[in-house]
């Protein structure tokens, strides 16, 4: 039994993380219909940038996460406005884009911050909780706190403010939303730089669980990602329970099928996507990719 | 008699093609010895080894080490008259990249290689290499390779069967530690390191309590950690690269495990001790050829001119791929710039007191067959008392 609480509390930590990754990667697909590739390699950037602030410049742990959003929604910027022109003209020529901003950014944190890597100090140094002989670090609360904030702001801003829902015209008819006013480039750029913060964000909290290094957006986004479809590409709330749902079966089949468990946790996945393609909270508003 | 102009032409054109083909279809190794071997230009030697990814920072080491046992000879004039060019590979910590640079550096007339660090990469370049009779010293410890039989790899270390018989040891025999957990990615490495430590149990009658196993890129380990404890062991033993390991202990201690790790090189770097965080690696016993940077004079200028060359302090990784150099360097100048097949005896032939110790190869191509136990107490690796 406290195996099995004690699993469960390490995929639900992790799982917040993943969470945070998949939002980014459905908000951009949710607004634009394009999967942004480069998604994880944007989470690594911000986990440095984040890690950069707090170590060296000795910022407070949160200002040093707002710093690597602003910096990170700045990369999203540029992102969308070098494929601006293939908007609409060739989508595949976009997503090789995204592929190809993913390498070049791996390789911009090699130059800047070398090939080694750095292991990130916990901000939150309290001893874990101990809950009936269940280990609960006080870090991974933050983590999961902030995560559950940061799903219903975005919920918020997408339901509730004009430019949300002008994003979503945009992603279901391209020229009907010109047509009533919308721009549809600028509408773009903000998608893909909450996206690029969301990533930050998700990078930074997971800086003093892991170690940064340069190639650790490869998994991350592709975790990331699977939680997305999981629960529904394009779908905010789907994204939070694909990435807990994604953490905590990796955490069991860790514990089960140990070695063997990376392939269990994508048979599961396909299995499931087979049975429900659309994901949990499948809503397809999109349908131009 | 005349041969008409374009017969004459039409042989002579032939001729030459003969000859392209012939040199462009002789093996790619072969050509080697005439560009460099024999020649008056660099010796080439190639440094393989992840210059990114997670196991980036053995790399970095390993290749910091090689070039400076290069730097010392080139500033000695070289090897008869010749400069030792040292190029550095990226195999990014990945066997594909690594048979494609086994290829690449073959063609490209690398006589000897230096690397790579990761056991898997070198058992995957090694048949290649042996092919192209280019001589290969590794910073890998895994019996796996060894059991390859290629005459042409060596290491420039103990295998994880030294590690582990010095390790299990001094546990059992030494301290009488008898309740172990078992802790291991299935890697090359960490599979290495299981397979070892397991039978240098068994040999001594103890059964590991529990034998859990993490794939190479796990990032929780909850549940492996959670069954560790309920065990609850007197000691840990982990066979994982320096990153993952630090990762175990620093969600081992959060999880309330409070007794002392034990493992092999990776658990004595800096690396380690940082990922985990320096409060949660002490009492960590390692088992290693090269405690440390004080260990003999040999060692010390060896640290000291590391330190001038680099800015950082060396480390075991640094030392051994200084000692592989330097043994490959010497068998350079014994066998006048051998290549191939001579450049792999005169490797083995090699005597050399080294900063590991005394390296005297046998057929299997390891040369060194001890280690020495230390403990990690306030942030410092030393000697076992």
């Amino acid at each position: 039994m406290q195996v099995f609480f004690q699993t469960l509390i390490g995929g639900l930590s992790l799982g917040a993380v993943y969470a945070l990754v998949a939002m980014g990667f459905s908000l951009v697909y949710r607004t634009m219909g394009l999967v942004n590739f480069a998604h994880g390699d944007v989470v690594m950037i911000g986990a440095y940038v984040a890690s950069t602030f707090y170590m060296s410049a000795k910022l407070p742990f949160a200002l040093a996460i707002v710093a690597a959003i602003v910096v990170t929604g700045l990369i999203g910027v540029i992102i969308e406005r070098v494929l601006r022109p293939l908007e609409n003209k060739d989508f595949d020529l976009m997503l090789i884009g995204t592929i190809g901003f993913g390498i070049v950014l791996e390789a911009v944190a090699t130059l800047i911050w070398g090939a080694t890597g750095r292991a990130v100090p916990s901000p939150v140094p309290a001893a874990p909780l101990d809950i009936f002989g269940i280990r609960v670090r006080t870090y991974n609360l933050v983590v999961l706190a902030i995560a559950a904030l940061a799903m219903v702001a975005l919920v918020l801003f997408l339901q509730r403010t004009k430019r949300g829902a002008a994003m979503q015209a945009v992603a279901m008819d391209y020229e009907a939303a010109t047509a009533v006013g919308i721009h549809v480039g600028r509408s773009n750029a903000l998608s893909f730089s909450i996206g690029a913060g969301l990533a930050a964000l998700g990078g930074g909290l997971v800086g003093p669980l892991l170690y940064v290094n340069a190639s650790m957006g490869g998994s991350l986004g592709i975790k990331g990602f699977a939680a997305a479809i999981l629960g529904g590409f394009g779908s905010i709330p789907g994204a939070i329970l694909g990435g807990l749902a994604i953490g905590v079966l990796d955490s069991f089949s860790a514990g089960h099928f140990q070695g063997y468990s990376d392939l269990v946790t994508f048979l599961v996945f396909t299995v499931i996507i087979m049975v429900r393609p659309t994901g949990v909270f499948g809503e397809r508003t999109v349908n131009r990719a | 008699m005349h041969t008409p102009r374009h017969i004459r032409g039409a042989l002579i054109g032939a001729a030459v093609l003969t000859t392209i083909l012939a040199t462009a279809c002789s093996a790619p190794g072969k050509s080697s010895t005439s560009s460099s071997g024999s020649g008056k230009g660099p010796i080439k030697i190639a440094v393989v080894d992840a210059q990114s990814g997670q196991l980036s920072s053995l790399g970095h080491w390993e290749s910091n080490g090689a070039k400076l046992a290069v730097d010392q000879w080139n500033a000695k004039g070289g090897i008869n008259g010749r400069k030792i060019q040292l190029d550095v590979f990226d195999d990014q910590g990945d066997p594909t990249v690594g048979t494609n640079l086994a290829r690449k550096i073959a063609s490209d007339g690398y006589i000897a290689m230096i690397g790579t660090s990761e056991s898997a990469v070198t058992q995957a370049m090694a048949p290649i290499l042996q092919q192209e009779q280019i001589p290969n010293i590794t910073s890998g410890q895994a019996d796996s390779m060894v059991k390859l039989g290629s005459p042409f790899l060596f290491l420039n270390g103990p295998t994880s069967t030294t590690y582990d018989e010095t390790l299990a040891k001094y546990v059992v025999d030494t301290k009488g530690i008898k309740s172990i957990a078992m802790i291991t990615n299935n890697g090359g490495y960490g599979k290495g390191e299981h397979d070892a430590f397991l039978a240098s149990l068994s040999k001594r009658g103890v059964t590991p309590l529990t034998d859990q196993v993490v794939t190479t890129d796990q990032k929780d380990f909850s549940a492996a950690l959670t069954t560790i404890r309920q065990k609850n062991p007197q000691l840990v033993f982990i066979g994982s690269e320096e990153v993952e390991a630090g990762l175990i202990v620093k969600q081992a201690r959060d999880l309330g495990i409070t007794v002392p790790f034990a493992g092999s090189a990776p658990q004595g770097t800096p690396v380690f001790a940082e990922t985990a965080g320096a409060a949660n690696v002490e009492n960590t016993i390692v088992s290693s050829p090269y405690l440390g940077n004080d260990i003999s004079d040999a060692s010390r200028t060896f640290a000291a001119a590391y330190k001038a060359a680099y800015g950082d302090d060396a480390e075991l990784h640094g030392a051994k791929a200084y000692d592989g150099t330097s043994i490959v360097l010497t068998a350079l100048k014994t066998s006048n710039v051998a290549t191939g097949k001579k450049l792999a005896d005169a490797i083995r032939a090699t005597k050399y007191n080294g900063l590991l110790g005394s390296f005297a190869f046998d057929s299997t191509g390891v040369g060194i067959f001890a280690t020495s136990i230390g403990v990690i107490s306030n942030g410092k690796l030393a000697a076992a008392s």
